[in-house]
């Protein structure tokens, strides 16, 4: 099953964007993949591996993921994706 | 050649048809091919650091940064509050301290800092033994991050940026990453 989820914060994918994807992607019950355009499909629930997708605001991103709960586990990424957060000021 | 009027931006990779890794000299956020040559010099890499603590390690950081004129002073307390809000320890004995969001006007120029602690200092339930320290202005942070990233997923990689102790092979490492892209 595959499903696109589109970066909104202004500030991309960073560290603490990527770290709450694969936070949540390693709490789904179905292993989610993602990718952008044709690349290879990195895990989801890996911090680094997210960061390599050098995802800015309005990146496109393609999940995927199989099996009974893969519908619920791409909701779910693609929801922490597509999350734009208050920044943090100091 | 590039048709007048068109920016190297604009292009991107979308607009070269080669969507992969390929050999496209512009990347979509207009560092060049190679993202992160160009945003490290030798002076800013120590390769004989101590911290006693990560706090300590990030005002080092700090100190490099400023030496070179690539921060206000003011981006050293946007560093220590980035790193109180989460941990910028990254796995492989590097960490990669860095600004909060909002700071960005307190970098004047994008640019790294490579501090490497043979003593290591505890963070966060990790051991670091090399702080990449980032300053960037806008999308270059993503870059940065993504090439720094693939060294890192890459045991051997890793360990070779942990292991170097010439300023120049450490620019060569980090600088090469970005042309990987």
């Amino acid at each position: 099953m595959i499903r696109t989820a589109t970066v909104r914060s202004a500030a991309g994918l960073h560290a603490r964007a990527a770290a709450a994807v694969a936070a949540a992607a390693a709490r789904c019950p179905a292993p989610v993949t993602v990718r952008r355009d044709d690349r290879p499909a990195v895990p989801a629930d890996s911090v680094l591996s997210l960061l390599t997708l050098a995802a800015t605001r309005g990146t496109e991103l393609i999940l995927e993921a199989t099996g009974d709960d893969a519908e619920t586990s791409l909701d779910t990424v693609a929801s922490v994706i597509e999350a734009d957060p208050e920044p943090v000021r100091g | 050649m590039m048709k007048p009027g068109v920016s190297a931006s604009a292009l991107g990779s979308s607009g070269l048809g080669s969507s992969g890794l390929g050999s496209s000299g512009l990347s979509s956020s207009g560092l060049g091919s190679s993202a992160l040559s160009s945003v490290l010099e030798p002076r800013a890499v120590r390769t004989a650091e101590f911290a006693v603590d990560r706090v300590a390690a990030i005002h080092r950081c700090a100190d490099v940064l400023e030496e070179i004129d690539a921060v206000q002073p003011a981006y050293r307390e946007a560093m220590l509050a980035r790193e109180r809000v989460m941990s910028t320890y990254m796995g492989a004995g590097v960490a990669i301290p860095h600004g909060l969001d909002g700071s960005r006007a307190l970098v004047k120029r994008d640019a790294l800092a490579v501090l490497r602690l043979p003593g290591g200092v505890e963070w966060d339930g990790g051991r670091v033994t090399v702080c990449v320290a980032i300053a960037a202005r806008g999308d270059g942070h993503i870059e940065m991050l993504a090439a720094l990233a693939e060294i890192l997923l890459d045991p051997v990689r890793a360990r070779a940026l942990r292991e170097a102790t010439d300023p120049h092979a450490i620019v060569a490492m980090i600088g090469s990453a970005g042309d990987q892209r």
